[in-house]
């Protein structure tokens, strides 16, 4: 990290919570046009339970459609969390500090809008979602256990409460800040849920210790959760494309590709929303750039070996799916926009350091690695569905209608919500890490040289 | 950590570059007795395993089933001593400083890659080719395509293994430029002769060390992905395709990532041999065994994963082959060797590892990591000793395609013979033979890297202590 600043504490407490002590002059406005969004999409859901499921384009054998794909997508965008937060934070990469925070809120965001994306709206009948959990003696019918059905919602909602509790354990120290330079009920609020953090020693010590025993032990919750994902499709036999092995690594893989590109999203926003950018710099881009070279392309070889062994059984069905997916209308426009703008377009770009210090050429890169990354995941429900096989009797063809695309939109409203609305009550760069990088910083001269160096205990 | 603490981890001894120069040098031209009983006993094992391999031979090669201890210990060597240099060459990308003393340790394993290109050239005969139709990764290798050559997997395989070879020498080469310039300067007869002539024009000028920098960095690059492909070639078309009906699109992914973690408790094993015996103990210190006693840790966990990923979807898929590979590679006839890899590459490493007087202290890594490699030998034979011993390849009344329970109920597990059993230990043998002795050449401590490590590093008052700051070149 060559470019970095040194600031002093009051400046970092000044600029961080700039947006959560005040309020930036376009907030209010992006806030009620997100909520406008997703009003329009809690609108629709309500007309999908007044109507039935007949108002969207899932029909037989299509019944997955627009809504798994976004439960996937939302589910892989949450892994960017852990992914930035937990590994970097084991590893020591000193480059994390500016990005954890948000990356770690949007994880706890795109997680929800995940369980809103599909299997709350899905099941047809959400006031029966309590179904999967097995207390509804009366009726003395149990949930299948041996379902991945089943095992979603217990991964997702731990998942959900790991990662929130990471959140949570970071923010102490930064709310008692806040609590600390407000007054009032709000300040009383802030030291609530501070639980009186003075700063001793002592919690200091616990608080690092909780975040490393968080980051350690929610690692195997991130694997499960995609996996489990994975093998709603792939313990399946009776779809084209969806009963292969590399399915769990494959989907977290790509999980980590869209996530990280995700976070690279935020980061630009940041800066330029709230004009971070004495805090992210373009080594932070550059860093994350160098990360999402070596994910894309061992993405690019999971997907490459998916598709080799799909040939590789030699079974008729499952060559024509790949013919259907690779030269067959709409699917080859579609393949082609998903494997240019996944890996084709941004990977050769980021090659160059120029373009990955520049940060709205990472920013549309990372905004096209989305666009692909979601397609991915259409082209693996939806085609496979689209197949006659001995089970599902006929040919099918899907094209979603209004209602799905304004609550698939909704869930990105939501998102972007949730995060607009964080923003406002918790700085989105945490206070204390970067002050410690800030302690941590050095350097050291050799020969005519000096080396960015960092403490180390 | 304090002076004192430095000090007793290995750090405050050395503190100069002609301290450590010398040092490293005396420690490689010495050489003890212990070492020449050791080159002598391995000699031995090799010669043994040579006349097993004679033994071998003279059963010919039309019966597969007699070479799957052969395969095993190939695809055993290519997964542990060929995967090692791994632990050199990733560290080094990420600039861990904690590698410096295990780099050249983990590159020297790929002298072993000249060993194991010879163990090679049997099993090209071995392996069936593509005429009768089997399955296979060259998809159209069937007589009447004409599109494939039906000796692709022989071909690509071989061409894959000798540049894997080739880029791993080079590497070893390259990297060691500077110390064998070293050696050349300071040391006498044979050894300087040989290092004279592998040093070549090393004078350490600017522009050279610029290149050395960019071809250690580029020749790492390629050997890791070389690699990858190997695996992906070997455990498709020397292990799967020889079992009808076995589709498992995640195992060379597998294959490759056991090689990572046995890669790393081959050089866990080396470090501490030459921490105990070589007279190491001031540089292989608390550091390097936490550092990857951890990475172990987490490829073990990875292990799981793979293995547990690809388990469920042929267990639920139920399909007829599916039911057979299972009953064939994990329930049936070599159940024990499955046990013993799921025990020894898995639950032993995740209960013990978790605990942190075992996973930092300098013993505790090291003896996870022997559990670790007899795991992946069971593990290789289990694949291995499998695949070669189902009938009919080559057969053409036999169906390429699938294999029933059936037919696996009546195989049972092909024990190993003594021809085996010397075979294997020859093999092995041989690979830490010729580690040996090629550390007698090039020294087994990366020196240059030692001594650049002096420059990054130093420590300076903090407040009430002393602290340790590591400087990363950008």
């Amino acid at each position: 990290m060559q470019e970095h600043i040194q600031l002093d504490q009051k400046q970092i407490n000044d600029d961080l919570l700039a947006g959560v002590l005040g309020m930036p002059k376009w907030w209010l406005a992006a806030v009620g046009g997100l909520s406008l969004v997703f009003l329009t999409g809690v609108g629709a859901f309500g007309w999908m339970i007044n109507q039935g499921v007949g108002v969207t384009g899932l029909s037989r054998p299509i019944f997955w459609g627009f809504f798994m794909t976004n439960f996937v997508f939302w589910i892989g965008i949450s892994h960017a969390g852990i992914m930035i937060s937990a590994i970097l934070r084991l590893t020591q990469a000193e480059w994390r500090r500016p990005i954890t925070r948000a990356a770690e809120v949007m994880t706890v965001f795109s997680l929800s809008a995940a369980m809103m994306a599909a299997p709350m709206v899905h099941i047809g009948r959400p006031w029966r979602a309590y179904w999967v959990f097995p207390f509804d003696f009366s009726r003395g019918v149990w949930p299948n256990i041996r379902s991945p059905f089943i095992w979603d919602p217990a991964a997702v909602g731990t998942y959900l409460i790991a990662s929130s509790l990471f959140v949570f354990v970071a923010l102490i120290p930064d709310m008692a800040v806040i609590r600390d330079r407000t007054s009032g009920p709000v300040s009383r609020m802030y030291g609530f849920m501070c639980m009186g953090w003075r700063g001793t020693p002592r919690q200091w010590k616990l608080q690092a210790v909780a975040g490393i025993l968080l980051s350690a032990l929610v690692l195997p919750v991130f694997v499960s959760v995609h996996s489990i994902v994975s093998w709603d499709f792939a313990v399946q036999t009776a779809v084209n494309g969806w009963h292969s092995t590399i399915f769990a690594p494959y989907f977290i893989i790509g999980a980590i590709h869209s996530g990280v590109s995700a976070v690279a999203m935020i980061m630009a926003l940041m800066v330029w929303l709230w004009k971070l950018d004495k805090y992210i710099r373009p080594d932070h881009f550059d860093a994350i750039g160098r990360l999402l070279i070596v994910v894309a392309t061992t993405w690019l070889f999971f997907f490459f070996t998916e598709f080799i062994f799909a040939l590789y059984t030699l079974e008729d069905a499952e060559i024509a799916l790949r013919e259907m997916q690779l030269f067959q209308r709409p699917y080859i426009f579609l393949f082609i926009i998903f494997i240019f703008t996944a890996y084709l377009i941004p990977v050769p770009l980021w090659m160059f350091k120029k373009v990955r210090r520049n940060m709205a050429l990472m920013f549309w890169t990372t905004v096209l690695v989305n666009i692909g990354m979601w397609l991915e995941r259409f082209l693996i429900i939806i085609p496979g569905l689209a197949r006659k096989t001995p089970l599902s009797f006929n040919w099918g063809s899907y094209t979603p209608s209004l209602v799905e695309i304004l609550m698939v939109t909704a869930t990105f409203a939501w998102v972007g919500l949730g995060m607009l609305v964080f923003s406002k009550f918790f700085p989105l760069i945490p206070l204390f890490d970067i002050k410690e990088g800030m302690v941590f910083r050095d350097e050291i001269k050799i020969g005519r040289a000096t080396v960015p160096a960092s403490i180390r205990e | 950590m304090t002076n004192g603490d430095a000090a007793a981890n290995g750090h405050g001894l050395l503190t100069t570059q002609a301290g450590v120069s010398h040092d490293l040098l005396e420690k490689h031209q010495g050489s003890s007795g212990l070492f020449k009983g050791a080159v002598a006993l391995f000699s031995v094992m090799f010669i043994l395993g040579v006349v097993g391999f004679i033994i071998r031979v003279t059963d010919g090669v039309s019966d597969r089933a007699i070479w799957g201890y052969y395969a095993a210990v190939f695809a055993f060597i290519l997964t542990t001593a060929q995967a090692a240099p791994m632990v050199a060459i990733a560290p080094r990308i990420a600039k861990a400083h904690w590698r410096r003393p295990v780099s050249r340790a983990a590159e020297m394993w790929t002298a072993v890659g000249l060993l194991n290109l010879l163990l090679f050239i049997p099993m090209l005969w071995i392996l069936p080719d593509l005429k009768d139709g089997r399955r296979s990764f060259w998809f159209f290798g069937i007589e009447d395509s004409g599109v494939v050559n039906a000796f692709s997997p022989h071909i690509w395989a071989t061409v894959a293994l000798v540049s894997l070879v080739i880029v791993g020498v080079a590497l070893l080469w390259v990297s060691s430029l500077p110390d064998l310039a070293l050696v050349r300067d300071h040391s006498t007869g044979w050894r300087q002769r040989w290092a004279a002539r592998l040093a070549g024009q090393w004078n350490g000028t600017s522009r050279q060390w610029h290149i050395l920098d960019r071809r250690v960095g580029i020749l790492g690059a390629f050997y890791f992905m070389m690699l990858v492909f190997v695996h992906f070639l070997i455990s498709i078309d020397f292990a799967m395709a020889l079992i009808p009906g076995w589709i498992d699109a995640l195992y060379p992914i597998t294959h490759a990532a056991n090689a990572l973690q046995a890669g790393v408790a081959t050089v866990l094993l080396t470090l501490f041999f030459l921490r105990k015996f070589g007279g190491y103990q001031d540089y292989i210190t608390l550091d390097q065994m936490w550092g990857l006693g951890k990475l172990m840790f987490a490829l073990s966990l990875l292990w799981f994963w793979f293995w547990f990923s690809s388990f469920i979807i042929l267990w639920y898929g139920k399909k007829p082959n599916e039911e057979a590979v299972l009953e064939l590679l994990m329930i049936g006839p070599y159940l024990p060797a499955m046990y013993a890899s799921f025990v020894m590459n898995f639950l032993v490493p995740f209960l013990t590892m978790i605990w942190n007087p075992l996973r930092k202290s300098v013993w505790g890594p090291p003896l996870i990591a022997t559990s670790v490699l007899a795991g992946t030998f069971f593990d290789r034979v289990r694949l291995y000793v499998a695949a070669y011993s189902v009938p009919g390849l080559g057969d053409p009344s036999v169906d390429k395609h699938e294999l029933t329970v059936e037919q696996v109920e009546n195989m049972s597990a092909v024990m190993p013979g003594l021809p085996d059993v010397l075979i294997v230990a020859g093999a092995i043998s041989g690979s830490i033979l010729l580690y040996l002795l090629a550390s007698r050449i090039i020294p087994v401590m990366n020196i240059w890297e030692q001594k650049e490590l002096l420059l990054y590093k130093i420590h300076k008052p903090f407040h009430r202590t002393e602290v340790m700051v590591l400087g990363k070149r950008e």
